[in-house]
């Protein structure tokens, strides 16, 4: 009866320290805001999780200045890492509070992108990989080489992602240029207007890319790894080709804004969206791939991400890219737009 | 003889312009009960995306809140718009033209912009966000339209009509009330309708400007850009427009607002 | 004593306007003048950001040729949507205001904005499904005609048209509509009965009358079309990047706030020169 009583009032204890509501900002859909996730975070620390919205890197970097002490986790790709870091946006990571720190992959917490300054300005949660996918029924065997794009066999069935940056680095890896120091900008840029007649459509969305695959419109396309994971589990007939010119991958992760005013609760939950547990049941749902190695090992055999990873292969033609100066977007936006223009 | 005939030439080309109006609608009903996620076809029934939005506490919240403040937006917007335009109607002063010129800004220029302003500035001067914020910016949005349709009613009124009123003894308030807004009643339901729409629709300034786990309908559904959303935006998307419609046509039924004299 | 009534009567005038225009002073004249402050900037003036002042942004315009080039793509647009929008949509309205009577008017100018209580991203969406190839329209055109037909609009630029036309039809509607049923009848009467042929009644009563609102609809439905982005962008496909999409990468893509501001500011200054400049002519039209 005591030890009933001393449990009931430590819990009570914990619920009161930890009664705090965290605010998550992140993309719509993308790990943090599954009902299960949040729900068993609550049952676990007695935090409730409120979530918020962006819509693209930009406007989650304007949130974040217009409204200093408004969140408690943002999801920052590390292209943006050290800009918002810069800024004074994001806080240091207090490593000793993510009990499955010693899991992470010491390459992705050590990479220079997340680490600004020689601190940790982002706990690294997912990566994957930007590359193609085709639609097996077109394609019986997949193709292996990144001009399946340029080939006039797929002409008007061909679609890349509507972003300047992604077109130029596919053009560069196309060339086989380095994506992080381009030399011939102007060669990437006729490279890209060959491949204008090809296209259908530029997509920005999953839900759009799914319908026109579905429909028949895509026979191959650019693709990110845990979209296709997502659309293969839903029965799409699609594959997923890290094509042997190479592959963009790109690293996500959960940073605490400086201004936060839970970071004790901050720091619990970004704990748990890189544990095991939560991650073995996100990737049945469909999951980029975690940065945490324990958590990889834990998958089923027959998980895309734990194939993709498996693949020696693979995982050598991933080339992560570097943070992009404002002025080279800006170049590449032009670029882009000045193809889509001249349409 | 030919009289007739047109009359069913007319109703027929009214009805095929009701057609291309409701066709999308007509889809976006069939797909929430397709079962494929992907609106693929052939078309196979499937109730589960009513079942799945019936647990979806995110959408049904979200809809609850956008309803509301389309209706407060209504409102505000239609009583102050139509008072600005009887204003510009009736009175002669210096500035009407640059007044009426002022209206375009916030229809031409493209909302995003207008709501990372609104953004900035209500940040700037303290107002913060919030519903109330929300509700400020969705009325600034829909006033112009309100302003611009009650206009064109006003521009085919009489303006005879209301001096015959006020020289026979009718006192400013009483000639608006008794002559001027019967006359322009459809100007402003029509001005209303649309404002609801304007605010219904609205994204921008409900996205800057709404708090955290606050999101409206569009909120909601744009912020899925990456991955996109799912038939049960259809399923609600129909509802709200089978119950709108339910509603519309029996106030219909049983009021006078279509201007029959 | 007529300067006192004149001065009465700016003061009703002055209690009827300044709400609104109080309101949309505070919710958007004001922001947007921080707009035009940006666009005179070289960066944003957030944080320890350098900026100075700069005019690059405005030449940038001129510079550029595809900034041009792509305005005067999104004028063509708005012309061709607002003419499409306006022949298709008198008739509707003259329809419904002189032809339809009784109850049923009411519950057809309301069935006529109905579906815009839907969201734009949706409906956008659904025009998908009806115009790719081996959709709702080419399903529905292959069971009709007996030799096989491929039909695929999507990705064009009528499918922008049509999604443009389709969302701003109604503006036309309405606003004819108010004009047209304003008319009183026996005016038409008046004119038949003294001899005048349809057309001549058409050309010389109605069409004036209504002019006021057939113009109000033309300018609701060309203003903002001119600067859409959404319809181009999703239904344009690769031919899809107008003024409009423009200006929304340069938030979007980029952090360039004074370039997309100054872009819609020569966008605002372009759309009010042009209904300056048809300004007389659509008054001359009236009479």
């Amino acid at each position: 009866m005591k030890r009933l009583l001393l449990a009931a009032t430590l819990a009570l204890a914990a619920q009161t320290a930890h009664a705090d509501e965290i605010r998550v900002l992140n993309w719509q859909g993308y790990g943090t805001d599954i009902d299960w996730a949040v729900k068993e975070f609550a049952e676990k620390t007695g935090n409730t999780v409120v979530h918020e919205y962006f819509t693209s890197e930009q406007e989650m970097l304007t949130k974040l200045r217009t409204n200093p002490g408004a969140y408690d986790v943002v999801l920052v790709n590390s292209a943006y890492t050290a800009q918002a870091a810069d800024e004074g946006l994001i806080a240091p990571i207090d490593t000793a509070k993510i009990k499955n720190f010693s899991d992470l992959d010491p390459k992705l917490t050590g990479t220079e992108a997340l680490n600004p300054k020689g601190k940790l300005f982002g706990v690294p949660w997912t990566w994957g990989l930007t590359a193609l996918a085709v639609n097996t029924n077109d394609f019986p065997e997949p193709p292996t080489s990144l001009s399946v794009l340029w080939d006039p066999q797929w002409k008007g069935r061909v679609s890349i992602r509507d972003d300047g940056l992604e077109a130029v680095q596919f053009g560069a890896l196309a060339l086989g240029q380095d994506m992080d120091n381009i030399t011939d900008l102007s060669a990437i840029k006729a490279k890209l207007a060959e491949l204008m007649p090809q296209i259908t459509t530029f997509w920005s969305s999953e839900n759009e890319w799914n319908q026109a695959m579905a429909s028949g419109e895509f026979a191959v396309a650019t693709y990110w790894s845990g979209s296709a994971a997502r659309s293969i589990s839903k029965g799409l007939p699609i594959a997923f080709v890290v094509p042997k010119e190479g592959a963009v991958g790109w690293l996500d992760s959960l940073a605490v804004p400086a201004a936060s005013k839970h970071k004790d609760a901050a720091h619990a939950f970004i704990d748990w969206m890189v544990d095991p547990a939560f991650y073995v049941k996100w990737d049945a749902e469909g999951a980029p791939v975690s940065s945490n190695t324990k958590a990889i090992a834990a998958l089923p055999d027959d998980s895309f991400n734990k194939k993709l990873v498996a693949d020696p292969a693979t995982v050598s033609r991933v080339h992560f890219f570097k943070p992009v100066s404002d002025a080279d977007r800006e170049t590449y936006l032009k670029l882009w737009q000045d193809l889509k223009a001249a349409q | 003889m030919t009289g007739k005939v047109l009359g069913i030439v007319g109703r027929v080309y009214l009805a095929l312009i009701l057609f291309f109006l409701y066709a999308p609608i007509l889809v976006m009903a069939a797909m929430s009960f397709n079962a494929s996620e992907f609106y693929q076809l052939p078309f196979a029934y499937s109730g589960e995306w009513y079942e799945r939005l019936w647990s979806n506490r995110a959408i049904l919240s979200a809809a609850w809140r956008s309803i509301w403040i389309a209706f407060v937006v209504t409102g505000i917007a239609t009583a102050l718009g139509t008072a600005a335009a009887i204003a510009l109607f009736r009175y002669d002063f210096p500035g009407k033209k640059v007044l009426r010129a002022l209206l375009f800004p916030p229809i031409a220029i493209p909302w995003l912009i207008i709501g990372t302003a609104m953004l900035i500035f209500f940040f700037g001067i303290g107002l913060g966000r919030g519903t109330p914020t929300v509700i400020i910016g969705h009325v600034a949005l829909a006033l112009p339209y309100v302003i611009v349709i009650v206009s064109a009613r006003l521009a085919t009124f009489d303006a005879t009509l209301e001096e015959a009123a006020r020289v026979l003894g009718a006192s400013p308030w009483q000639v608006t009330k008794r002559v001027t807004v019967p006359w322009i009643l459809p100007g402003i339901v029509a001005g209303g309708l649309l404002a609801f729409a304007v605010s219904f629709d609205q994204f921008v300034v409900s996205y800057f400007l709404s708090e955290p786990g606050d999101a409206t309908l569009p909120v909601l559904i744009y912020t899925s850009i990456r991955k996109g959303f799912t038939p049960e935006i259809n399923a609600i998307s129909t509802l709200i427009i089978a119950v709108s419609m339910s509603v519309m046509l029996l106030a219909a039924r049983y009021s006078n607002f279509g201007g029959e004299r | 004593m007529a300067s006192a009534i004149l001065r009465r009567d700016r003061l009703r005038a002055l209690t009827l306007l300044s709400p609104a225009y109080l309101w949309l002073t505070v919710a958007i004249f004001l922001p947007l003048s921080a707009m035009v402050f940006f666009s005179v900037l070289t960066d944003v003036p957030f944080g320890d950001r350098e900026w100075h002042l700069t005019a690059g942004n405005y030449q940038a315009f001129l510079e550029t040729g595809t900034y041009a080039r792509l305005l005067w793509k999104s004028l063509q647009l708005g012309a061709t949507v607002t003419a499409l929008s306006v022949l298709i949509g008198f008739p509707c309205a003259y329809v419904l205001a002189k032809v339809v009577r009784g109850r049923s008017r009411e519950a057809l100018f309301l069935l006529v904005v109905l579906p815009f209580w839907s969201n734009s991203l949706v409906r956008i969406f659904s025009w998908a499904i009806v115009l790719r190839g081996n959709g709702v329209l080419d399903r529905a055109v292959n069971a009709v005609l007996p030799w096989p037909v491929k039909l695929n609009l999507m990705y064009s630029q009528s499918a922008i048209v049509i999604g443009l036309v389709h969302s701003y039809l109604p503006y036309v509607i309405l606003t004819s509509y108010l004009a047209l049923q304003a008319i009183d009848d026996s005016l038409i009467e008046a004119a038949r009965s003294l001899g005048a042929k349809r057309l001549t009644i058409l050309r010389r009563l109605i069409l004036p009358l209504s002019m006021p609102g057939l113009v109000a609809g033309a300018v609701l439905i060309f203003v903002p079309v001119v600067g859409s982005f959404m319809e181009p962008r999703l239904l344009g496909g690769r031919l899809g990047t107008y003024y409009g999409t423009l200006i929304e990468d340069q938030f979007v893509a980029v952090f360039n706030w004074p370039l997309g501001a100054a872009l819609s500011f020569i966008l605002l200054a372009v759309v009010l020169v042009i209904l300056g400049l048809a300004s007389p002519i659509l008054r001359k039209a009236r009479l």
